[in-house]
């Protein structure tokens, strides 16, 4: 059981508050994501859970055990937590092989050279750098270098592997394969992964939970699809999600939302209501992803094609409707000239109303005209 | 057709067209005839006999070549042995004990204070320096007047007066305190160039073995050690290279004992085997070379350290615990030791009557502020001149020493800043590398050798023989390394696209370099000049042997004091010398930000 526990975990350098009263528990074996802007403490939150960071108040558990606590004073060194620490530089000593590197650990914990051969070996397949075994990092381009990084990382065989953007160093084609293998890593090391990115894509398809952070702040802490269909916030909402959700400004009052021109009646997911008084007007901001404005001949709404961004598989559409430009998805190989007019609807149940004073998700439900 | 001749013109046009190549082509001439045609000349002086030598060798006349001079010096005799080859021994010697000190002192207090949260670290930081500003006797001279006592020399100093105790003679005269004394001098030079690797060092390297359980003592071992191992023998390479041609410290500590150097043996050989003086000069030119040599084989293996430059945003420093002020402490009492310690053993040692005894009752002002006319102090004292500070001479010596001082810096440090530019622009050329070793050369040029191939130089080139000229030039040859290394640095920084903006809107390159790159990297190129400054300001082996009597500098006339055997002068000059480089020092570095670290090249 590699269960990890942050209680009310805070960093501070001076008046500068890095990460502010965190609370999180990383269950055994998940796979979760820290994800969020840079400056965000996503890193500084890795490295207080590896011990390579001292947090300046809270307490962290792994595995049952307290490994810090301010106010016990207990703080136990990073090499006795078990943990491993992938960096984004991937920090391979410059002065050893490939094999040194990998084995370098192991010769720590008094491992036989036999047992030390056989498992650097096993590594070495792995990740598929047996070729390599006696060069020196200088020698390797940038992928190889990870995969000899992550190597090193896993021989020791830790419960706990921390990623720090490990992957934002290589170009676009291998940071896709290297994805795929660090997920199937994570199924075959059978470890709690902690990752830290600040690409959404990346946090979104590689994790079982994903936790978003913004100015030290844990926004939002949940799997990646509730993530992206109901946002806790208008903060999660934008950085979750490529083409970005649409918000627009809006009035709800008695059941009804107007926005740029438009009216309709929204009408919630779970029928709860709207904390608003009858005969009240409040301001929001109402919460469309992309996806959920179906461009179709007998649409109800009418605009002006913008401007188009086709990617072959789908293509991005901008929408002009009444001087506001909404993003619409249109999947296959279609393209719209522009200033053609088109109609289109807002579909589906996940059309979210945030609070527009403090960007709060107030309800989740669909556009009715 | 194709014109050749046209196409040559137009290459040519094209490449005399960027001002980095002209200044490459410039500096590739008149570094050659600096560098290059003074060790010509001396090669050819150590052939020539001169009439002194003519008595010795008398089948020759005044002026021939012979090669019996260098037999002498090279063939095994005992006068071979004594005169060369045990003075060779000797210089090895003390320069490896020099580096060993400087790397061992130097790189400790690095790691104290750029890796770990050892207390106190700023005022230790700028302390450590003071050695390195001083004139490199200082230490020596301190060493000596501390420890010595009558049972070795004609007084008792300090320690014995204090504590009754008398050491014996190795500790205070010989190979021991001479490598010591100079590896303290040159230990800040160490702490710089480590320190700097140190700080930029990656600090992952360390945290991917702390987090693989790895011992904090492996850690340094295995990991720290290693990826500064290319700083550290870059750093004895120089050390050792300085220290070789150090010669005022063998005259002060090994002197007494007959311990004799190559740099002493040039001096003996002054006066009676003047062909000799600059064999013994090639010597140590070729030790240099031979140390670069070794420098440039060292690097550029196969295990590239490159990647020793990663982001070192977050350095976590090793904590000491309570061990942070009883280490500081330490540290502090060492600082103290070897920087503010002199300076109040030199100040008493220039105030006492008696320089024997340290009793209050003792004490004069009469060598800072005594009245030079005074017939009853004439009388009464030995050699007495008067109060340095009312002597007419030694006015005029500040006033050379800071004029040749100031000329050397403004000449040496813009040289340097113009090849640093020119050779950073058009790296990876051949002729930007030649230029750069060339740059280069005069720093590993030992500078009593330097100073000898000049005064060769000048034999041919008479009119510069005696002239201040003379001298400026060679100070800003000699000190133009330092230079080029902290403009190279600075505009290794400095992307190019920076300029290329500027080129694209028409910029003239003189407006380019006043008003966008020297502003940028201001600091940096006044190190540049600072460093210069304050190395000809507390120089001697590289003009004792160039300056004429008339034109004596202070450095010179603190050397005559002490050969007069009149301690306090020399003691009030080295304290003044010493005054007046640490105040210059602090104020260009408040005033400008300019600091001899960033000179060196650390951070």
């Amino acid at each position: 059981m590699s269960r990890i526990v942050l209680e009310n975990i805070t960093k501070r350098w001076g008046d500068f508050v890095g990460v502010d009263n965190l609370n999180m528990v990383i269950d055994d074996r998940a796979f979760v994501s820290l994800l969020g802007p840079s400056g965000c403490g996503k890193t500084t939150t890795l490295r207080m859970i590896a011990g390579l960071e001292t947090p300046t108040s809270g307490r962290i558990t792994i595995d049952g055990e307290v490994v810090f606590d301010s106010e016990q004073g207990i703080n136990i060194p990073p090499s006795k937590r078990d943990v491993g620490f992938l960096f984004q530089n991937y920090a391979l000593w410059p002065h050893m092989t490939v094999y040194q590197n990998i084995a370098f650990g192991l010769e720590n914990l008094k491992w036989s050279k036999e047992e030390i051969r056989t498992r650097v070996d096993e590594l070495l397949a792995l990740l598929k750098i047996e070729e390599f075994e006696h060069r020196y990092p200088s020698e390797l381009s940038g992928g190889q270098q990870q995969r000899v990084a992550i190597a090193r990382t896993l021989a020791p065989r830790p419960k706990i592997l921390f990623m720090d953007e490990p992957l934002s160093n290589l170009d676009a084609k291998l940071r896709m394969e290297m994805r795929v293998e660090l997920k199937r890593l994570h199924l075959t090391t059978d470890s709690t992964f902690v990752y830290v990115t600040h690409d959404q894509l990346e946090a979104m398809t590689l994790s079982s939970k994903v936790a978003i952070m913004e100015k030290g702040i844990l926004k939002q802490y949940a799997d990646p699809l509730e993530m992206y269909n109901k946002p806790s916030c208008i903060f999660v909402g934008d950085f979750i999600g490529n083409p970005t959700m649409n918000f627009l400004d809006a009035q709800y009052k008695d059941g009804t939302v107007s926005f740029t021109g438009l009216k309709a009646k929204y009408i919630t997911e779970d029928g709860h209501q709207i904390n608003c008084e009858k005969g009240d007007s409040k301001d929001v901001v109402l919460g469309i992803r992309p996806e959920y404005i179906q461009i179709r001949d007998e649409g109800a709404n009418k605009g002006t094609i913008f401007s188009t961004l086709p990617s072959g598989m789908e293509t991005t559409v901008k929408i002009n409707i009444n001087d506001t430009i909404i993003t619409s998805v249109v999947f296959g190989s279609v393209d719209y000239p522009v200033d053609k007019e088109v109609s289109f609807d807002f579909t589906g149940n996940s059309i979210i109303l945030f609070d527009k004073e403090n960007g709060d998700n107030i309800a989740i439900g669909r556009l009715e005209f | 057709m194709t014109n050749t001749r046209q196409i040559r013109k137009n290459k040519l046009r094209d490449f005399f067209s960027q001002p980095a190549n002209i200044i490459l082509v410039v500096f590739l001439v008149l570094l050659t005839i600096t560098t290059i045609y003074p060790i010509i000349t001396m090669i050819l002086k150590s052939f020539t006999i001169t009439t002194m030598e003519t008595m010795m060798f008398p089948a020759f006349d005044d002026g021939d070549l012979f090669v019996d001079g260098w037999i002498k010096l090279l063939g095994g005799s005992d006068w071979s042995k004594a005169r060369f080859y045990t003075p060779f021994i000797h210089s090895l010697v003390l320069s490896a004990t020099s580096s060993f000190f400087a790397v061992l002192i130097g790189g400790i207090f690095a790691f104290f204070v750029c890796r770990t949260n050892i207390r106190w670290k700023g005022i230790i930081s700028t302390l450590f320096i003071f050695p390195y500003i001083m004139p490199s006797w200082t230490i020596a001279l301190f060493w000596r007047d501390f420890f010595v006592n009558d049972n070795i020399y004609a007084y008792n100093g300090l320690f014995t007066s204090l504590f009754g105790l008398k050491v014996p003679e190795w500790f205070v005269f010989g190979g021991f305190p001479i490598g010591l004394t100079l590896g303290i001098h040159y230990a800040p030079f160490a702490y710089i160039l480590i320190g700097g690797i140190l700080k930029n060092m990656d600090a992952n390297l360390e945290e991917a073995a702390t987090i693989l359980k790895t011992p904090r003592s492996r850690i340094i071992t295995k990991i720290t050690l290693p990826i500064v191992l290319p700083a550290l023998l870059n750093t004895v390479l120089l050390v050792f290279a300085s220290s070789i041609s150090a010669y005022s410290v063998p005259v002060f500590l090994g002197s007494p004992a007959d311990y004799s150097t190559l740099t002493t043996s040039i001096s003996f050989f002054k006066t009676s085997y003047p062909s000799l003086q600059y064999a013994v000069g090639l010597v140590l030119i070729i030790l240099g070379l031979t140390i670069l040599g070794i420098n440039n084989a060292l690097t550029g293996k196969r295990k590239s350290y490159t990647t020793v430059t990663g982001k070192s945003s977050q350095i976590s420093y090793i904590d000491l615990k309570a061990g942070k002020t009883i280490i500081a402490v330490i540290g502090m009492i060492i600082v103290v030791f070897i920087s503010i310690f002199p300076l109040i053993v030199f100040f008493l040692e220039s105030v006492l009557v008696d320089h024997t005894s340290y009793a209050v009752s003792n004490w004069t002002s009469l060598y800072w502020l005594g009245d030079p006319n005074n017939k009853e102090l004439i009388s009464s004292i030995y050699m007495y001149e008067g109060g340095i500070l009312r002597m007419k001479s030694i006015w005029k010596a500040l006033g050379n020493s800071l004029l040749l001082s100031v000329s050397c810096a403004l000449i040496a440090g813009t040289c340097g800043l113009l090849t640093g530019y020119a050779v950073v622009r058009k790296s990876n050329t051949r002729l930007a590398k030649i230029v750069s070793t060339l740059a280069f050369l005069p720093y590993l040029i030992p500078s009593l050798a330097f100073g000898l191939a000049y005064l060769a130089f000048a034999a041919r080139a008479t009119f510069l023989m005696n002239s201040l000229a003379l001298l400026v030039l060679l100070g800003s040859i000699k000190y133009m390394p330092f230079a080029t290394r902290s403009a190279t640095g600075a505009m290794m920084q400095l992307s190019a696209e920076i300029e290329e903006a500027a080129i694209l809107t028409g910029t003239p390159w003189w407006k380019r370099m006043v008003r966008i790159i020297f502003p940028i990297q201001k600091s940096s190129f006044l190190s540049g000049y600072l460093l210069p400054f304050i190395s000809c300001m507390r120089e001697l082996s590289l003009f004792v042997f160039v300056i004429a009597d008339n034109r004596m500098i202070l450095t010179t006339f603190m050397m005559y004091f002490d050969e007069k055997g009149l301690p306090q002068y020399g003691n009030a000059i080295n304290m003044l010398i010493v005054l007046v480089v640490l105040f210059i020092n602090l104020s260009i570095n408040k005033l400008t930000g300019a600091s001899i670290d960033k000179g060196v090249g650390g951070n």
